[in-house]
């Protein structure tokens, strides 16, 4: 029987007269692993909520939603809340103690379990999720992806049947994210458990699902395997193909880089050539901003966070740092800045005017309003407000804004002091495919105008696209820092996914083009 | 002593850091202030003997000196300072006595802040009221967390130009007070999250049983049996005027029989945890 059946189900948000979900039907069996992505406001979330009682929005709905063949509505409160784990977004908001492990505890205790049942469940999940190293940790001092785990471990202590799981990777590092998609799926693999997920990083959580559900305005319209959902998005060729793996993307049906290889050379066509022409060495700009052998630590006994960095930006360019968690990519960001002052060293700056937009957008905001945010600054905000596409949100609270529109907020703030140098930490991060896309025309905008922009990211494939120059930090050092495209075609491990499937190729749109060209000539 | 049951670490302090505060006889007082300072470097190693010679030293001095400055007791007069006043033996040795006791006390509330992490102190508090608990778990959590978002706003505004630590006091007040009231905001919405990750969780169902990771073991119970024989044998003694410790105006100090099976006793009890970890450890 199947787990959760929703028929004709719809819900409209109180107050607002459209509805978020309509026409919904939708069966998940026992086991499944269902992944649902919609780029933002498609109304995933919403429907996620639903299938939790305890989450569900205020709103009105019409329909029925069945769990176990009973009504959601009329489950008891406790089962409720044992059977249905739901995992949020921010892994910070959802840890309610100071302890990790009585933070495992927590819903035990108000299941109101026995101490002694308390004591074997916590081990049992401490053991499962590898928590033991850091069982007695302060939850305050755990990394984003240890505090994302801990979530998901203390749901689980509670033994539910079915686990809903609203973008839990999108504030963590993609290490991070891989290694807890890793561990939904090894749940839903080796226990059964059933898993829905909304996503909209889809490289790992593809390959784990057993079945893909594309939304777009509030309805279903691509339900099956993620292979075929693939298939079906490119002979829609719906803009949601933006935001699905690169092989689905140049194949359809392929979900891996090695299938993708495989595809691309049953084609047997020839790469192009390299032409000698295609990159032509940039004509040298002024440099904006030298770091010369920055060492710098944080504390009189720490150890040297940058150890002999040496980096440049240049005039109207994008410069990209990329590197692992730990190199001390934001490190950099904070001494290009002056809020960190090295031991050792020289920053020379050309410029003079420089702002930064931190990795959380939400800690430059301190208005009431957006109005009020931008006008803290200056009172002629009309011309950037523009830039950024925020004249229809002058009046919201900042904090009520979506992920994107944030970031543009934050964006316009950092630009209306005019800077000549626009240091940017995780630009992209949490944003789905198309609010990148916006975010790199304003970028490109930018330059254009002759702003210099830094950015830090872990964005591999954001970087590949947009930015010119790119430089790989590691252990303290940029180790390289070459123009995009002879970056990454010098690189084999850290690149983008097209360059793994094609070494000729940088971007996905490269790959695109290239077959778009072939099937034209052959035809 | 770290991996004792909360109540009987609570328990060896009361006794410890009550006898160092009330015992006023120089050999009880060398007895604490020996006991305090080698449990203290066990758990702190080498930070233990900075903070000894950088806090504890100088405050023994000033604190003895600055006695002397204040105390015209005492029969034996030794000089007399420029002002008139007499400076008595009595005086010097009151003045050594209490500085020694202050010492003591201190040093032992360093141990006790180290063995008493906050997840024992909240279980102890639980105790009492059981939904206290989570309470004091909570805004443990919470308040650390409220002054770094406040931190990282102050940063994030000096990214962009907006230095609040500079301008007059009046700008400063009132970037401060935004910041403040944002911060507020922010914790609001976090708190919206947090609460619905509660109810998620069955938070607010009927029959809330409340866990602590701690244990009682037999090891407590011989540890706590030994710790209230000691501590009663030494009251009762200390009742019996054992300890007798008298300053002024004459010095007057118990030497009895009975004195040095108080001492003994506390010795035992003081060197417990360091005599207990050199056996341990011994070979």
């Amino acid at each position: 029987m199947e787990i959760i059946t929703m028929r004709d189900f719809s819900f409209t948000y109180s107050e607002r007269k459209a509805p978020a979900l309509g026409d919904i039907n939708l069966a998940v069996q026992p086991g499944e692993f269902v992944v649902i992505c919609g780029a933002s406001g498609s109304g995933k979330t919403t429907l996620l909520r639903q299938l939790k009682p305890a989450m569900a929005p205020h709103g009105s709905t019409a329909g029925e939603i069945h769990y176990h063949g009973k009504l959601l509505s009329e489950l008891d409160a406790r089962t409720a809340a044992a059977d249905i784990g739901f995992v949020q977004q921010c892994p910070e908001n959802q840890i309610v103690t100071d302890s990790v492990w009585h933070e495992l505890a927590f819903g035990l205790e108000s299941l109101g379990e026995p101490t002694p049942v308390i004591r074997l469940r916590v081990a049992e999940m401490a053991a499962f999720f590898d928590i033991e190293p850091w069982f007695h940790q302060r939850t305050a001092k755990l990394s984003g992806g240890q505090k994302q785990l801990l979530n998901l471990a203390s749901i689980m202590a509670m033994q539910p049947q079915l686990l809903l799981l609203d973008e839990p990777t999108s504030q963590l590092d993609p290490i991070a994210a891989a290694e807890f998609l890793a561990t939904v799926a090894k749940l839903n693999r080796d226990l059964g458990i059933t898993v829905v997920l909304t996503e909209h990083r889809l490289e790992e959580a593809f390959a784990h699902a057993s079945r893909a559900i594309v939304m777009d305005s509030g309805r279903i319209f691509c339900d099956g395997k993620p292979r075929e959902v693939g298939q079906q998005l490119r002979n829609m060729n719906h803009p949601m193909q933006l935001a699905m793996p690169t092989p689905m993307r140049l194949f359809g049906d392929c979900l891996t880089v090695s299938e993708a290889r495989q595809r691309l050379a049953q084609l047997s066509i020839d790469p192009p050539a390299v032409e000698a022409d295609a990159n032509p060495p940039a004509p040298e700009k002024a440099p904006v901003l030298n770091m010369k052998d920055i060492w710098f630590r944080y504390d009189k006994y720490a150890p040297d966070v940058l150890r002999g960095m040496n980096f440049s930006a240049h005039a109207g360019e994008i410069t990209a740092i990329l590197g692992g968690n730990g190199a001390g990519k934001s490190t950099a960001l904070g001494v290009m800045l002056g809020l960190h002052k090295p031991q050792r060293g020289k920053v020379i700056m050309h410029e003079s005017r420089l702002a930064a937009v931190p990795q959380n957008p939400q800690s430059l905001f301190i208005g009431k309003t957006v109005q009020e945010d931008l006008q803290e600054i200056t009172r002629d905000y009309a011309q950037i407000a523009q830039l950024c596409e925020l004249e229809s949100l002058l009046q919201s609270h900042p904090y009520d804004l979506s992920g994107g529109e944030q970031q543009r907020l934050a964006l316009a703030k950092a630009l209306l002091t005019h800077p000549k140098i626009l240091l940017l930490d995780e630009p992209t991060k949490g944003l789905d495919a198309q609010f990148k896309q916006q975010l790199a025309k304003i970028l490109d905008n930018l330059t254009q105008q002759g702003t210099s922009i830094v950015l830090v990211s872990h964005d591999i494939e954001f970087c590949a696209q947009h930015a010119h120059t790119c430089a790989l930090m590691f252990d303290g050092q940029v180790i390289t820092q070459a123009p995009a495209r002879q970056f990454f075609a010098g690189n084999s491990f850290y690149t983008t996914a097209a360059n793994r499937i094609a070494t000729w190729a940088i971007t996905c749109e490269d790959v695109l083009l290239f077959l778009q060209k072939k099937v034209t000539k052959k035809t | 002593m770290k991996t004792l049951h909360p109540i009987t670490s609570l328990l060896y302090f009361t006794a410890l850091i009550g006898f160092a505060f009330v015992f006023m006889h120089p050999v009880s007082l060398g007895i604490s202030l020996a006991g305090a300072l080698s449990f203290m470097s066990l758990l702190e190693k080498h930070k233990a003997l900075r903070f000894m010679l950088t806090f504890l030293l100088p405050l023994f001095l000033f604190a003895a000196a600055a006695n002397l400055l204040f105390s015209r007791q005492g029969v034996t007069i030794l000089a007399y300072f420029p002002s008139g006043n007499p400076l008595t033996l009595e005086s010097i040795l009151f003045g050594i006595a209490q500085a020694a006791m202050l010492v003591a006390v201190i040093a032992w509330f360093r141990c006790f802040n180290a063995v008493m992490s906050s997840d024992k102190l909240v279980y102890l508090f639980g105790r009492a009221a059981p939904a206290l608990v989570l309470l004091l778990s909570m805004s443990l959590r919470f308040v650390p967390r409220f002054t770094r978002q406040m931190q990282i706003i102050a940063a994030a505004l000096r990214g962009i130009g907006k230095d609040v630590t500079q301008g007059n006091a009046l700008q400063r007040a009132k970037h401060g007070l935004k910041i403040l009231s944002i911060t507020v905001t922010w914790a609001l919405e976090n708190a919206v999250e947090t609460a619905s990750s509660m109810r998620a969780r069955g938070y607010g169902l009927p029959g809330r049983t409340a866990f602590s990771i701690f244990r009682w073991t037999q090891r407590d119970m011989l540890v706590l049996a030994f710790v209230l024989t000691c501590a009663a044998a030494i009251i009762t003694g200390a009742a019996l005027g054992g300890l007798r410790a008298i300053y002024f105006a004459e010095i007057s100090l118990a030497w009895q029989p009975l004195t040095f099976v108080l001492f003994a006793a506390h010795t035992i009890l003081a060197l417990l945890p360091s005599v207990k970890e050199a056996l341990t450890w011994k070979s």
